[in-house]
């Protein structure tokens, strides 16, 4: 398969927050693409594709959006593509996005992810509108638990990435949660939602969008500020359910970081990426996708978070950003964590940049830890060299 | 395998809620005022106003213009059997009107007695609800009427001063949404088979897993299963793990206190049933390990009717929930493949 670079020069994020009541879903998706725009020094004519990501369009109750916001994310005219994984989604979408570019179809693409949780009720929306619906802290818990039992790891390791992931937050200026002055103590003493997570291990619901422009490496190459190129791209899925699944530590995690691994020439991943953003919506899968992501050994990945190898000025920072912990708006939560990725590897993440990061990895997952989407961007087309 | 359909009626209500942002809560505001308004951006009167050129995505700008209440019908749609949720019960017609002083058209209902009486270029006005009904909303025009006069509506074209606040910013968007799904083939062997107080599966001859609630198919092998492959299993099993959820009140919540629910393994079977709930003990003492068996509703009780076809492994009305046995626990260890 032929295979052109792509560069991200162009990422934009709303400022997220509990109820976004001051724009409209168009407003809120406008808002991160002109920002977007705005850093590629583009215009809306400049865009050749728009790709839209969303969770299940119950979350807001608006069937089928890309229709209604076709116009608004100026795609009268050109292609425009709706992708849907789940909560995986904002990953799928940035890497259907940066496809059409290495496929040498389009020379300027936005890909653009979003929720506006606020318009809807998660728990109705993943209960499928019935009553006793086990949301996704209570679908995801009994991995966690078997994690744990798994792995040995301490009680407290859930409570210190909750802190880490929410310290790194405060200094992220679009972050939802700022919670500066949190703790350990804090955390543990939080409601219990679904033993063994607590309140304060769990996201919250957001409003929010995300948008990354790609192009082409004549296009990176003249960009008039630093741009991160796309190295590989890799998306897996398994079933939801079927007798022999790992739930805990699942093949298509594994196989969707070999195949990055494999076409970039990584060999050791904790020595040799300099940072990750990794969908983390409960505290514990720090840990765990540290080990399904071969990043640490098997039942090891709680060791790098108690080490504080994690932390942002650790060896392996892990949710520079403040990850899905500090802002949730599920759609767009995948993407964010790409865009933070490619942020960080040009260098421009602010407060929460890595210093010196030349390659980094982003994780998106979905429904039932069954979907899988990850890229890893460079500050060069070979940071390995 | 059964050819009958059987089909099984779901109903989805939710009071969604959607906030405005500035332009159409401008917009809503002045129209519960009994006020139409555009936006004039590239050169033409938008109406309602958009808050983008759909043709450029360019920002539309706050140049609002009065518009209506007069217009003229573009093309139109008859609508001869009003459902329950179309505003208007009697046979009506939806309408592009294009409204005096804009560009370009809006849709509406238009009021007009019959299908005879509709006619692309017709002129209509907007008949509004009484004021204090009015809401800020699309539906606070009753419906467009046949102009008694047709001469152009006053003031239309002329500038509109927004307020500096509006009064509307949200819209109230109740979702009733009714659907009719034709049950399986196996989801209703799988009904019967409740109802009957057993519990089915099927084998694959290729791997030889069984699984609980017929699905027709091997989804390891990605192989067809058919009726030769049924089996009656155990109502009796171990649960291999369970969650307790502290429940988040939503419309349609149905549970206040903490719950639990567990995934069972049924004795000499491969893939779970979620989701099910635990009897007799408190959800603290719920164990992954533990011995259940089924708890089933008296004969007379059982009802499938919210069973769907994705809902591999529900016990419907049939089973109320699994109660321990009082066996030694299994180790922990030995489901971890046995989860989900």
């Amino acid at each position: 398969m032929s295979h052109q670079p792509v560069a991200v020069v162009g990422i934009g994020q709303t400022h997220h927050k509990k109820s976004r009541a001051d724009v409209s879903i168009a407003g809120l998706v406008r808002e991160a693409a002109l920002r977007a725009l705005e850093d590629a020094n583009m215009d809306w004519s400049d865009i050749d594709a728009v790709v839209l990501g969303k969770a299940p369009d119950l979350f807001e109750g608006v069937m089928k959006p890309e229709m209604y916001l076709a116009d608004a994310l100026g795609a009268v005219n050109k292609p425009m593509f709706r992708v849907h994984t789940a909560g995986s989604v904002g990953g799928s979408t940035g890497i259907v996005g940066s496809h059409l570019v290495s496929s040498g179809r389009h020379k300027r693409v936005l890909s653009i992810a979003f929720e506006k949780q606020s318009e809807g009720n998660a728990q109705f929306a993943l209960g499928g509108g019935k009553g006793a619906s086990i949301g996704a802290g209570g679908a995801f818990a009994p991995f966690i638990r078997a994690y744990i039992r798994r792995s040995g790891a301490p009680e407290d390791i859930g409570w210190q990435v909750a802190v880490k992931d929410r310290l790194n937050g405060a200094k992220n200026p679009y972050a939802h949660l700022k919670l500066a002055d949190i703790t350990i103590e804090k955390v543990k003493e939080s409601p219990m939602m679904w033993d063994p997570l607590h309140f304060l291990e769990s996201c919250p619901s957001s409003d929010g969008a995300c948008a990354v422009v790609f192009t082409d490496e004549q296009g990176g190459k003249a960009a008039s500020k630093p741009p991160a190129w796309v190295l590989a791209t890799a998306m897996k899925s398994e079933p939801s359910t079927f007798a022999g699944r790992d739930p805990v530590s699942p093949a298509a995690a594994h196989a969707c970081s070999d195949e990055i691994y494999r076409a970039i020439g990584v060999t050791n991943p904790r020595e040799q990426i300099d940072c990750a953003e990794l969908y983390v919506p409960f505290s514990w899968y720090e840990p765990m996708w540290l080990e399904a992501h071969d990043i640490a050994a098997p039942g090891d990945g709680w060791r790098m978070t108690a080490e504080g190898a994690t932390a942002l000025d650790g060896s392996f920072p892990v949710n520079m950003s403040g990850g899905v912990l500090s802002s949730n708006p599920i759609g767009a939560s995948g993407l964010l964590r790409f865009a933070e990725a490619a942020l960080q590897v040009r260098g421009m993440a602010g407060e929460h940049q890595v210093g010196g990061a030349k390659l980094a990895l982003a994780q998106a997952y979905g429904a039932n830890a069954q979907f899988y989407a990850m890229w890893a961007v460079g500050s060069s087309l070979d940071p390995l060299g | 395998m059964p050819d009958v359909v059987r089909e099984s009626v779901f109903n989805l209500q939710f009071p969604f809620t959607r906030s405005l942002g500035s332009t159409l809560s401008t917009f809503f505001s002045a129209l519960a005022q009994g006020q139409l308004i555009g936006v004039r951006t590239g050169g033409r009167v938008i109406a309602p106003p958009l808050e983008y050129d759909p043709d450029t995505a360019a920002d539309a700008g706050t140049d609002y213009v009065k518009v209506g209440p007069k217009g003229t019908v573009s093309s139109w749609t008859w609508v001869p059997e009003p459902t329950h949720l179309h505003t208007v019960k009697h046979p009506f017609a939806f309408a592009f009107i294009t409204l005096d002083g804009a560009d370009t058209p809006m849709i509406h209902v238009v009021d007009a007695g019959s299908e005879s009486a509709m006619a692309a270029g017709m002129r209509v006005e907007a008949k509004f609800k009484p004021t204090e009904e009015c809401a800020g909303r699309i539906d606070d025009i009753i419906a467009f009427v046949p102009a008694a006069d047709p001469s152009p509506s006053d003031g239309a074209g002329e500038p509109y001063a927004a307020p500096a606040e509006n009064a509307i910013t949200m819209l109230d968007s109740f979702c009733d949404l009714t659907y009719v799904d034709n049950t399986s083939a196996s989801t209703l062997l799988w009904m019967e088979s409740l109802l009957k107080g057993q519990i089915i599966g099927q084998v694959c001859p290729m791997c030889n897993r069984t699984y609980v609630g017929p699905r027709n198919m091997c989804c390891v092998d990605a192989i067809p299963l058919d009726e030769s492959t049924l089996v009656t299993v155990p109502d009796r099993g171990v649960v291999t793990n369970f969650t307790i959820i502290t429940p988040v009140q939503y419309p349609g919540q149905t549970e206040t206190e903490p719950f639990v629910r567990v995934s069972i393994l049924l004795e000499g079977t491969d893939a779970v049933m979620a989701q099910q709930s635990v009897l007799e003990i408190p959800a603290s003492e719920v164990r992954v390990g533990m011995h259940v068996e089924a708890v089933w509703a008296p004969e007379s009780e059982r009802d499938v009717s919210d069973i769907g076809n994705r809902g591999w492994g529900s016990g419907g009305e049939c089973i109320r929930g699994w109660r321990p046995t009082g066996q030694p626990d299994e180790p922990a260890e030995n489901f971890v493949e046995r989860m989900m």
